[in-house]
């Protein structure tokens, strides 16, 4: 299997590693569901089959995640200064193998949040065709890193949630969330 | 023989899959040092490339049967931080099985230390035409083998609940 990831100087790279977040505009517009990355599968993502590698599907929703993250307000100075999301959950769904070059359109849906977990819901589309590849559902933690545990979102960055929440209220609960892994025998 | 009344894992009733052993690759590191959300998959398929090797469903049996399990649903839960130069073990379950269909479950640890836990659930697809298939006879008997093996030994709390839901 190739184990090749979009790197740079040997290590995972973001594309947006180093930009500052945005400043939050209270007049704009929120997506529902927001549209914040697409890409097109590289060759180190492909796997000795000539397919997208199971890893780099998280990769490519991982690289929404951090556009997110950004658009919310955390980017690598706020992460220095002692605060971060962390990612602790991720439950994946393949529904499609994705080839070398093909586009990707990644959508993300905030489904519920308190002061300090958000629970977010991926959606990775071929750009062309707008069939459905892969979906995932993560649960985030912000967490105190010089402490070492969970902490409230300040307040100003909460506010960005809850509007962010309220922008999503009407999408509906895609079918996959909260559903564990599961063999449904027949017999 | 094993004493019928101990909890211990033993030979007769079987012990998880332990095969995988390497250390974290600098490539698999973000900015700040440590494994990225992604690289835990690649360590988790690793891991678990090793049993489907033990089954005979490797990356060989595609080429030599024109067939390949393929996964289909993945779900990390992330427990610590791992950086360079820590050895990466694994521990998993075949946790349920049908004729077509593969859930293993693993726990992943960093120099011993719980990291993440990672459970898959596969599908058995013939490559080329595309749909899923029958496992064949010989690794139907591997895999419901080791799934019987691994039938009494612990299961983690955290089987059968999804994303945010507490044991």
């Amino acid at each position: 299997m190739s184990n090749e990831q979009a790197s740079s100087g040997g290590r995972v790279t973001t594309p947006n590693e180093g930009r500052r977040a945005d400043a939050w505009d209270d007049q704009a517009v929120i997506e529902a569901p927001l549209r914040l990355h697409q890409t097109v599968a590289p060759p180190e993502w492909m796997d000795y089959n000539d397919h997208m590698s199971e890893s780099c599907f998280l990769l490519a929703f991982g690289d929404s995640a951090d556009v997110f993250f950004r658009y919310i307000g955390i980017d690598e100075a706020y992460r220095a200064a002692g605060h971060s999301l962390y990612t602790s959950q991720t439950h994946l769904h393949h529904r499609q193998e994705v080839a070398l070059g093909e586009p990707l359109v990644m959508t993300l849906q905030l489904l519920d949040h308190d002061r300090r977990r958000l629970h977010l819901y991926h959606e990775m589309r071929h750009g062309e065709t707008g069939e459905l590849v892969a979906m995932a559902e993560q649960l985030l933690v912000h967490v105190d890193t010089d402490a070492g545990r969970s902490s409230d979102l300040p307040g100003d960055l909460y506010a960005h949630v809850v509007a962010i929440r309220a922008a999503h209220a009407g999408l509906p609960t895609p079918a996959v969330v909260g559903h564990p892994i599961a063999i449904r025998h027949t017999r | 023989m094993s004493d019928p009344t101990t909890t211990v894992p033993s030979a007769a009733t079987g012990a998880p899959f332990t095969a995988y052993r390497e250390e974290v690759r600098p490539e698999w590191l973000d900015y700040n040092g440590h494994l990225n959300d992604a690289s835990y998959a690649i360590v988790l398929t690793r891991a678990h490339e090793l049993l489907l090797e033990h089954l005979g469903l490797s990356a060989a049996y595609r080429e030599s049967h024109g067939a390949s399990m393929f996964t289909v649903e993945m779900h990390l839960r992330y427990v610590a931080e791992v950086s360079a130069g820590q050895t990466l073990t694994a521990s998993t379950l075949v946790v349920d099985a049908d004729h077509k269909r593969l859930r293993l479950h693993s726990e992943l640890y960093a120099d011993g230390v719980p990291a993440a836990t990672g459970e898959c659930l596969y599908l058995h697809v013939d490559t080329a035409a595309g749909r899923t298939a029958p496992l064949p006879d010989d690794r139907q008997a591997a895999v419901d083998a080791l799934r019987e093996a691994h039938a009494g030994l612990p299961r983690p709390a955290h089987l059968g609940l999804g994303v945010g839901a507490r044991p």
